[in-house]
């Protein structure tokens, strides 16, 4: 692909971090993922912070409808450590549908405070230990229907109304 | 008859006749000019147009009048929440008062033509100046708005500030001369030489204390529109806003004639003589071309400055702009024992 | 007649309980504002915030007054339709915005768009990023009560938006890169049009300086205000102009090194004070790179011979006719291949640098012709916890002249 510049072993740098932890990693496009179970989301998210990794560019949910589940991915670089920005590691783990709750990892990385709020909205799921989570781009009726959920459908308007 | 002659009398009594002759129609007028440079002036620095649609041939000059008619027939809707009786009176009080300092200026040395016997005149133009500003305040508080509250706060602490600076600076002639009449002040002046020359600290004290007075750029900071939408003005609509509008260009007018009269030497190089137009036509004519010219530099900041933060403008007026005055007015002091 | 309070129940999906909107109180002598919606300095955002004295305490950014729910809308258009979608976002900056979300796709089609493509990309992205930096100058003048600048960078900002005109026949929204390269080429007497836009702008920056950065009041108002240090914008995770101010050196186009950008020469400005200031500063720095680069590129691009626009994948499909009138004018329809176009399985993430700041897409694909899922977090959503971590300590008079520096701009924060 075009230029993709990276400057450093992020896979070496990873196993390095994640020491002891249960996960799996996979090159995909873009971007490096690196799963781990629920349990040690939040423990993966400090070592990764301590690695480097200081914020957090997207907290991207994912509704796999037909597995049951949620995947969580949070995309995470640096600003601090220029040869680590060129990379990004999408650290990602999976939640059922019908227990959708999420450890806040708001404390971890501050930047994910609004972006919580937003996937708490959107898709319901909530955030265990949140300091303050509101609705911040829906209003209350619209958040009720979970709009980013797939079992919402967009009804489109046609554009000639058939008579009746 | 009789009605009709005391109706001249109230007119003609030389303190009404000023206040009421060149204090509202003479100062419409200057307010329309000063409104239309004041765009027309921005415009060109901006590389735009400016006022034009109405009146093209003087160049959008109407545009000001046609914007007050506008006021005059919209509705001025009085929301439920405000304190009805002093959010209609006091935007009018203010315009009103603010031409009172008016009946206190000579405009000629002709004494036929003085509004009032002319020994202390100066005190009480000055005196009678820092009346209209707490109802600026006034309106603020009436509105029962947030922004306007705020905006009136902001406009007190610009009173504080500028207030004391006019009076200081202004007296700085006074000072100077062991006098408060403004004849012999403007007489003074043609012997000795313009207090702007004589004095240019407390001139350029004055000059800032105008501007401040007016909310005029850098010090637009009450009615600052991204902060504060239009401060103690933002519940008013239609003919009070208009009036609102107005009393600001009043009082900047009102404080440009004295700042003519006593630091860019009045009348002069005019020798009032006797009769209407030589003895106060000519002359009056005379000031309130200086006095525009001092509202049209002032009005021409708009385009060059930015807004000052109100901490920054107090602080530059109690720390620069004061001490600047009290200097004028020591200059004054040593002039005076030079003379 | 219906009480307006009671609240229609929603029609469908399941209730969860929402702990939000919760009660708050007001201590007594903290002055809460509402600054916003309709509010001439507060954008389509409400900020409501407590004041006390002339001093901010606290600032909760209540956004979400032009949201579009763009996610929701991808998943239900194909892989085309969405670039007209996207650019909805910050539509005079639509060429920076739409570029990440077409490379993912890319990356998923396995396609690379042919050099000229690249590099005609980024000369539109280049004259947006200009185009962009002077409407957040104009807005930024005006916050502070500077009407003057306000006027000039809305008039300077014209001539680019003519520029991208001339290059695309659209003056704000071009949709101008599609799958695999562009939708035409640079017409006759781009170059010297282009150039003299380029000297023109160079002449003007100067005159920027002299009656607004150099002013003594605008100084005054920016010097200072809303210090941001460098570990606390990383902290905060912000972008573009407002992280470079605080002394990260962190462009998406280094870091990602998309499109022409490789090849071209450009300096990344870093200022190191993190004030609004240098906010603005790296802006102007950033505007004089721009400059350098639409130089740069209108030269690559006219001493090549005109190749196809698009990556031969594509290309090869038009009809012939199409291509005899592209190497007549460079002009050339949407081709209908794109209409239906099945993105092969997978999930892609690409970033991009935009006017305001790293935007990234991730897209996922099932095979079919609509995405699955694109996620797109844009740059001034991330510049948001500026107002409610950097802001309050300021005075009420700041947040006008912080906001304009940060360029906030709500319909791209909320998309």
């Amino acid at each position: 692909m075009s230029g993709e510049q990276e400057t450093v072993d992020l896979e070496g740098l990873v196993s390095k971090a994640l020491e002891g932890i249960n996960y799996s990693i996979s090159r995909e496009k873009g971007y490096v993922e690196v799963s781990v179970p629920l349990e040690s989301l939040r423990e993966a998210a400090l070592r990764l912070k301590n690695a480097g990794f200081d914020h957090v560019k997207s907290l991207t949910i994912v509704d796999y409808i037909k597995k049951g589940e949620f995947k969580a991915m949070y995309i995470v670089s640096s600003y601090l450590s220029e040869e680590l920005s060129g990379g990004l590691i999408a650290l990602s783990t999976t939640v059922k549908r019908d227990k959708a709750k999420l450890p806040s990892l708001s404390d971890v990385w501050i930047s994910l405070l609004f972006q919580e709020r937003e996937v708490y909205e959107m898709f319901g799921i909530e955030f265990e230990g949140h300091p303050d989570l509101r609705l911040l781009l829906l209003a209350p009726h619209i958040a009720e229907l979970k709009p980013l959920r797939k079992e919402f459908i967009v009804k489109e308007e046609p554009i000639i109304r058939k008579p009746k | 008859m009789s009605l009709l002659q005391l109706l001249l009398d109230i007119v003609f009594y030389p303190p009404i006749f000023q206040v009421l002759v060149v204090g509202l129609i003479v100062s419409l007028i200057i307010v329309v000019i000063t409104i239309w440079f004041e765009r027309k002036a921005a415009a060109r620095v901006q590389r735009r147009l400016g006022p034009y649609h109405v009146s093209p041939q003087l160049g959008g000059l109407l545009q000001p009048l046609a914007d007050l008619v506008r006021y005059a027939f919209q509705e001025p809707i009085i929301p439920r929440t405000v304190d009805a009786a002093i959010f209609v009176v006091a935007p009018v009080v203010a315009a009103v008062l603010s031409i009172i300092p008016l009946g206190a200026v000579p405009f000629t040395s002709n004494p036929a033509y003085w509004p009032i016997p002319m020994e202390n005149s100066l005190l009480i133009a000055l005196a009678l100046s820092t009346v209209a500003p707490l109802f600026i305040v006034l309106t603020g508080w009436a509105s029962n708005n947030k922004f306007a509250v705020i905006g009136g706060v902001r406009e007190a602490f610009m009173i504080t500030a500028y207030e004391l600076i006019a009076i200081v600076a202004m007296l700085a002639p006074a000072a100077t001369l062991s006098t408060f009449n403004m004849v012999d002040i403007v007489e003074a002046q043609a012997s000795l030489t313009w207090f702007i020359l004589l004095n240019p600290l407390a001139f350029i004290a004055a000059f800032l204390a105008v501007v401040m007075s007016t909310s005029g750029f850098p010090y637009e900071i009450p009615e600052s529109e991204n902060e504060v939408v239009a401060g103690p003005y933002s519940e008013y609509s239609g003919i009070l806003y208009g009036v609102n509008m107005g009393a600001n260009y009043l009082r900047r007018f009102a404080l440009s004639i004295l700042i003519a009269i006593l630091f860019l030497g009045g009348w002069l190089p005019v020798q009032p003589g006797d009769g209407l137009v030589a003895g106060y036509l000519i002359p009056t004519i005379v000031v309130l071309a200086k006095a525009l010219i001092v509202m049209l530099v002032a009005s021409f900041l708009r385009a060059v400055y930015a807004r000052f933060r109100l901490d920054q403008a107090l602080e530059g007026a109690w720390k620069y702009v004061f001490p600047l005055a009290l200097i004028g007015l020591g200059l004054g002091i040593i002039e005076n024992l030079l003379l | 007649m219906k009480d307006p309070e009671a609240r229609e129940e929603p029609s469908s999906g399941a209730k969860i309980g929402l702990p939000g909107f919760k009660v708050r109180k007001i201590e007594e002598e903290v002055y809460e504002v509402f600054i916003g919606p309709q509010h001439p300095g507060s954008g389509h955002m409400r900020l409501i915030t407590r004041i006390d004295g002339d001093v901010i305490v606290d600032i909760d950014p209540d956004i979400g007054y032009v949201h579009r729910t763009m996610e929701k809308l991808a998943e239900g258009r194909e892989y085309i339709k969405n670039i007209p979608l996207f650019e909805r976002m910050a539509i005079h900056d639509a060429c920076n915005v739409t570029v990440p979300y077409v490379r993912a796709v890319e990356k998923l089609l396995g396609v690379d768009p042919p050099p000229r493509a690249k590099y005609l990309r980024s000369l539109l992205c280049e004259i947006n990023r200009i185009a962009a930096h002077l409407y957040g100058f104009g807005i930024m003048g005006i916050f502070i009560g500077h009407s003057t600048m306000y006027m000039w960078s809305f008039g300077d900002r014209e001539v680019f938006i003519d520029l991208a005109e001339r290059l695309t026949g659209a003056r704000q929204t071009h949709s101008y890169p599609v799958f695999g390269g562009v939708k035409r080429d640079m017409p006759q007497g781009f170059p010297e049009m282009a150039r003299k836009a380029v000297r023109y702008m160079r002449k003007r920056l100067p005159e920027y300086e002299k009656i607004f950065f150099e002013n003594p009041v605008v100084r005054d108002r920016l010097e200072g205000v809303g210090v941001i240090p460098r570990q606390v914008a990383a902290e905060l995770g912000l972008v573009g102009p407002t992280a470079r101010g605080s002394s990260i050196k962190y462009d998406a186009r280094l870091a990602e090194g998309y499109d022409a950008y490789p090849e071209l020469d450009f300096e990344i400005p870093v200022y190191t004070e993190g004030d609004s200031l240098a906010r603005t500063y790296v802006k102007i720095e950033e505007i004089k790179q721009s400059l350098n680069i639409i130089e740069q590129c209108v030269s690559w691009l006219e001493t090549r011979e005109r190749e196809a626009p698009m990556h031969p994948k594509f290309w090869e499909k038009s009809p012939p006719l199409w291509k005899k009138v592209y190497q007549e004018t460079g002009r050339i329809k949407l081709l209908p291949i794109f209409a239906s176009l099945k993105v092969p399985p997978g999930r892609a993430v690409a970033r991009g640098e935009t006017a305001r700041g790293e935007i990234i897409y991730y897209v996922e694909s099932d095979g079919s012709t609509k995405p699955y899922r694109v996620r797109i977090v844009s740059p001034s959503f991330r510049n948001l916890p500026v107002f409610k971590y950097i802001v309050p300590g300021h005075r009420v008079m700041d947040l006008p002249a912080i906001y304009g520096s940060i360029d906030y701009f709500p319909p791209e924060a909320d998309r």
